[in-house]
C-alpha cells in the first residue's frame, strides 16, 4: 500500500469518526482530519498549510454571508410574502407553466453571478414559499431549488467550472452559449416538473388562496417588492451593460438588502445581520476545513494519488471514472474539482469536441454542489426549505442527479457527431 | 463569567497564536530575493521608469541592463512571469549574475510579475522557497511564488475577466496572471498596469527580439516547446535547427491568433519586437503530481508522473530521472543563446551574449556553480 | 494603493469578521464556537493586508 494511500485513509477515517463517533462539526472534523494526514506525512502541524488553504473561499464566505443577510431583509421585511402571493395569484391556472418559470428564476442569478449559493439563497429563497404553498412537500422544493442553482451555475453566460478548465488548457471561454443552454435547459425543466407536477396537476386555488398574504401587497404597494426588483436589475446590467462597475456579487447582495430596509416591515438590523451569520457559519466552517483539507492531500500526495487514479482508467472505465469521480471530488469543491480533475480528463479526450467536453464535464463538476460534506445548493436548499436533514433532499435529488451525469457523459462521448450536428 | 465566555476568550488567543505565527510567514515573502549582477552590467533601472504610477508598488521591478560596447540590436529576457514557474526566474537570475554582452543590448527582469513572488497559491501546498548551493559554499535562496499576482495587491477579481483589448473572457482569477494582461492598460489594475508598462519599455527602447521564459505540466500540450508569433516565425524555425544540434528536442508552435493576453501575441501584435515563449516541463505545478516540495521543484522527479507517462497520457518523456532545474535551465538559457543568433543573422542587428552557460554544461554542473 | 473597490470589500469583510466574532462570543456549544474561530483567521488576516 502506498504512503499516499494510507495517508488518504487516515484522512477519512478521522473525518468519519469525527463527524460519526464523535459528533463534531465537518468543519472542525474536517480540520482534525487534515492534522492527522499531515502528522502521518511527517511534516507535523504544518499551521501554514492549514491557514493557506482556507484562503481559496474567501471570496466565497463574503457572497455566502452577503446573500444570506440579503435573504434575511426579503424575509423580514414582507416582499418574500407579497410575491408569493402575487405570483401565485397570476399564474395558478397554468400550473406547470408556472413550474417552469418559477425554475428559471431560481437559475437566474446562478447564470449571473456562476454560483450556486447565489442562485440558492436568492431565487431559490424568493421562490420557495410559493411551491411550498402550491402542496409541494419541502423535501422536493428543496431539491428542485438545489438542482435549479446548480444549473442555474452551469448555464450561459457565466459558467465558472468551464472557465476554470479553459484557463487550465488555454483555451478560450468561446462558443460554449449553446452547448451549455442544451446541457442545462431541458433537464431544468425535466426535473422541476419530475419533482412537482404531480403536486400541483390539480391544484384547487380556494384552498391556498387562504394561505396567501395579500394584505401586505395593499399595505405597502409596488414598493414592497423593491429589493428584489433592485437584485435583478443590478445582475441583469452588471451582464448586460459593459459600462456598468464590475463591483462583484456581494455588493449586489448588499445594495438590494439596504434597499430592503425602507421598502416593508420594520425589523432590527444589526440583529437580522447576525443572525444571518449565524445561519451560515456551519457551511463557512465546512469551507474552511475543506480548504485545509485540499492543502494537506496536495501537500502529502494524496491529491495525485486521486487524480492518476481517476484518469489512468482504459477505454470506457475513463467514462465512468468520470461521471464518478467528478462529482466525488466536488464533495470537496465543484471549482476545485473543474481544476484538479476537469483539466486532465479534458486533455486525456483531446481528440473529441473540446467546447462540449469542457460544456459537459462542467456539469458534472456542477454535481458536486450536492455531494457532502460541503454540498453548497444542498445544504443551503435545505436551510431555505427548513429541512432540518440535508440528505433528505440529496436522496429525493438522486434520479436528477443520475439523468445529469448520463446526460453530460453523452455528450462527451458523442462530443465529434453532436459538435458536426451542431456546426461547433 | 459564562463558561461560554471562557472558551471563546481561550480561542480568541488561539486565534491570535495562529494569526500571529502564519502572518509573520506569510509576511517574510515581500523581503526581496538577494539577486549579485554580474560585473558586466551596465545599467539597473525600475519598470516605473516606463509608467511612473507604478513606483511604490509591488508592481514595480527591477530591469538588469548589459549594454555592448559595440551598438547592435536589442533583446529583452522576461523571468518570472509566473514566479511558480522555477526555471523560468533561475534561468533569468544566472543571466544577471553571469551575461556579458559585447554587441547590442540585453535587458533581463527576472521578476516580471513581482508581486507574485510575496505569496503561495492557496491549495497548492508549494514551498516557500528553492535553495542553491553556489561554489563558495554559501546558499542563496529564492522564493517560489505563486502563478497570478497578490491579491493583497489586486482585490477582489472579479467573477469574470474581460481581457481589455479583445473582449476574451477567462475565469475571475486569471485577472491577475500577468500573461493574460498584454498589452495592458496605463489606467487598468495593477497585473494590467505591469503588462503595460514592460509594453511600453519594449515600444520605447525599440527592443526587437523578447523572450518569455515559463514551465509547464508535463501532461501539457505545448511544453518542451517556443511558441512563436507568426512574425517570429522565420528565425525560431532557424534557431530550432541549432538547438537540434546541442541535442534539445524543442517543439515550435505558432502563436494561436485567437488566444489573446499573452506575450507571444500581443507583444507581437501591438509593438515591433518579435516575441518567442519558451515552456519546459515542471511537475511541481501539474495536477498529476504527488507529494509539493521543494525536491520535487528541483528534480522533477515524481512517480505518478513516471506511472502517467508509461500510460501515453504525457506530452513530454518521463522516467526515474525527472525533468531537473539544470536540464531546463539549460534548456532556456540555450534557447536564449541559439533563438538571438538566428535573430541576428535575420535581423542585421547583432547581440552578442557572452559568460552564459550553454545547455551541455549547464545539465554537467549544478545552477548554484552559476550563481554568486 | 488601495483601489476604492478593494477599500468596499475590506469594510464588507470587516462586518462580516465582526458578525462571526460576535457569534464567536453567544454561541454556547464549544465545537460551534471553534468553528467561528476557523472562519476568523483567513478574515483577519484578508483585513490587515497580509494574506
Amino acid at each position: 500500500m502506498s504512503i499516499e494511500l494510507i495517508i488518504f485513509l487516515v484522512m477519512v477515517g478521522t473525518f468519519m469518526a469525527g463527524c460519526f463517533a464523535a459528533k463534531l462539526p465537518v468543519s472542525v472534523s474536517m480540520l482534525l482530519a487534515s492534522v492527522a494526514g499531515a502528522l502521518v506525512g511527517g511534516h507535523g502541524i504544518p499551521v501554514r498549510h492549514l491557514v493557506e488553504g482556507t484562503f481559496a473561499y474567501i471570496d466565497t464566505i463574503l457572497t455566502i454571508a452577503t446573500a444570506m443577510v440579503f435573504m434575511k431583509v426579503v424575509e423580514k421585511s414582507g416582499a418574500l410574502d407579497a410575491l408569493s402571493s402575487l405570483i401565485i395569484e397570476k399564474f395558478h391556472k397554468v400550473p406547470s407553466l408556472l413550474l417552469i418559470l418559477v425554475m428559471l428564476v431560481i437559475m437566474f442569478p446562478g447564470m449571473i453571478t456562476g454560483s450556486s449559493t447565489a442562485s440558492v439563497l436568492s431565487a431559490g429563497s424568493i421562490m420557495a414559499p410559493i411551491l411550498l404553498l402550491l402542496g409541494i412537500p419541502k423535501v422536493n422544493v428543496g431539491a428542485i431549488i438545489a438542482m435549479g442553482g446548480i444549473l442555474g451555475m452551469i448555464a450561459p453566460p457565466t459558467n465558472v467550472p468551464a472557465m476554470i478548465i479553459c484557463g487550465g488548457i488555454d483555451m478560450p471561454y468561446v462558443g460554449f452559449t449553446l452547448p451549455l443552454a442544451l446541457l442545462t435547459f431541458p433537464l431544468a425543466i425535466l426535473f422541476v416538473l419530475l419533482l412537482g407536477y404531480k403536486y400541483v396537476r390539480k391544484l384547487d386555488y380556494s384552498l391556498i388562496e387562504g394561505q396567501l398574504d395579500k394584505e401586505i401587497r395593499k399595505t405597502y404597494g409596488v414598493k414592497i417588492y423593491l429589493p428584489i426588483l433592485t437584485l435583478a436589475a443590478l445582475m441583469l446590467a452588471d451582464s448586460l451593460i459593459p459600462a456598468f462597475p464590475d463591483v462583484g456579487t456581494p455588493v449586489l447582495f448588499l445594495i438590494a438588502a439596504f434597499v430592503g430596509l425602507f421598502t416593508g416591515k420594520k425589523f432590527k438590523v444589526l440583529e437580522t445581520a447576525k443572525d444571518a451569520v449565524q445561519d451560515v457559519l456551519p457551511v463557512m466552517g465546512i469551507l474552511m476545513g475543506v480548504g485545509m483539507f485540499i492543502q494537506i492531500m496536495t501537500l502529502t500526495g494524496v491529491r495525485g494519488l486521486i487524480v492518476n487514479a481517476s484518469i489512468s482508467m482504459p477505454g470506457p472505465l475513463l467514462y465512468a471514472a468520470m461521471g464518478l469521480a467528478i462529482p466525488a471530488f466536488g464533495a470537496i469543491s465543484a471549482f476545485g474539482s473543474a481544476s484538479v480533475l476537469g483539466v486532465p480528463f479534458t486533455l486525456a479526450m483531446i481528440s473529441g469536441n473540446q467546447v462540449l467536453i469542457v460544456a459537459a464535464l462542467s456539469l458534472l463538476a456542477g454535481v458536486g454542489d450536492m455531494v457532502p460534506p460541503t454540498a453548497l445548493a444542498g445544504i443551503f436548499a435545505a436551510q431555505v426549505v427548513d429541512e432540518p436533514k440535508y440528505t433528505r433532499i440529496l436522496k429525493r435529488s438522486i434520479i436528477p442527479i443520475a439523468v445529469q451525469i448520463l446526460y453530460a457523459l453523452t455528450f462527451i462521448i458523442f462530443s465529434t457527431p453532436i459538435g458536426k450536428f451542431l456546426g461547433i | 463569567m459564562k463558561k461560554h465566555t471562557i472558551t471563546a476568550l481561550l480561542l480568541t488567543v488561539v486565534v491570535a497564536a495562529v494569526c500571529v505565527y502564519s502572518g509573520n510567514l506569510f509576511l517574510s515573502l515581500r523581503a526581496d530575493d538577494v539577486i549579485i549582477p554580474s560585473k558586466d552590467l551596465t545599467e539597473v533601472r525600475m519598470l516605473s521608469d516606463y509608467l511612473p504610477k507604478l513606483k511604490g508598488t509591488r508592481g514595480d521591478t527591477a530591469i538588469y541592463i548589459f549594454k555592448g560596447e559595440e551598438e547592435g540590436g536589442k533583446a529583452l529576457v522576461l523571468g518570472g512571469t509566473h514566479p511558480n514557474e522555477p526555471s523560468s526566474y533561475t534561468s533569468a537570475v544566472i543571466l544577471v549574475e553571469n551575461a556579458k554582452v559585447t554587441v547590442g543590448t540585453l535587458y533581463v527582469i527576472p521578476q516580471a510579475a513581482r508581486s507574485a513572488f510575496t505569496h503561495n497559491d492557496s491549495q497548492e501546498a508549494s514551498p516557500l522557497y528553492v535553495h542553491f548551493e553556489n561554489s563558495k559554499g554559501e546558499v542563496r535562496k529564492f522564493r517560489y511564488g505563486s502563478r497570478a499576482v497578490n491579491p493583497i495587491d489586486q482585490w477582489p477579481d472579479p467573477d469574470v475577466y474581460e481581457h481589455a483589448s479583445s473582449g476574451q473572457l477567462l475565469s475571475g482569477s486569471e485577472t491577475r496572471n500577468l500573461n493574460r494582461a498584454y498589452p495592458g492598460r496605463e489606467d487598468g489594475n495593477l497585473t494590467e498596469q505591469v503588462a503595460f508598462a514592460i509594453t511600453e519599455m519594449i515600444k520605447k527602447e525599440n527592443i526587437g527580439l523578447t523572450f518569455d521564459l515559463h514551465e509547464a505540466s508535463p501532461e501539457y500540450p505545448v511544453i518542451n516547446a517556443t511558441v512563436a508569433h507568426e512574425k517570429s516565425m522565420d528565425f525560431a524555425a532557424f534557431g530550432l535547427f541549432e538547438l537540434d544540434m546541442y541535442g534539445i528536442d524543442m517543439a515550435l508552435e505558432p502563436s494561436p491568433v485567437n488566444l489573446h493576453g499573452l506575450t507571444h501575441r500581443e507583444l507581437g501584435d501591438y509593438t515591433d519586437t518579435y516575441p518567442l515563449l519558451m515552456e519546459t516541463a515542471n511537475a511541481s505545478q501539474g495536477r498529476l503530481r504527488g507529494a509539493t516540495n521543494e525536491k520535487l521543484a528541483l528534480d522533477g522527479k515524481d512517480k505518478f508522473y513516471v506511472s502517467a507517462g508509461e500510460l501515453g497520457m504525457l506530452y513530454v518523456p518521463y522516467d526515474e530521472n525527472g525533468h531537473p532545474i539544470e536540464e531546463r535551465v539549460g534548456r532556456h538559457l540555450q534557447g536564449v543563446l541559439s533563438y538571438t543568433a538566428a535573430y541576428n543573422d535575420f535581423s542585421g542587428t547583432p547581440i552578442v551574449i557572452e559568460n552564459v552557460p550553454m545547455y551541455e554544461e549547464m545539465i554537467a554542473a549544478k545552477v548554484g556553480d552559476y550563481l554568486n | 494603493m488601495l483601489t476604492p473597490i478593494t477599500i468596499v470589500y475590506l469594510v464588507i469583510l470587516a462586518c462580516v469578521l465582526a458578525l462571526v466574532v460576535w457569534n464567536l462570543f453567544t454561541e454556547k456549544k464549544f465545537t460551534n464556537q471553534i468553528t467561528a474561530a476557523m472562519v476568523t483567521i483567513p478574515l483577519i488576516l484578508r483585513l490587515l493586508l497580509i494574506k
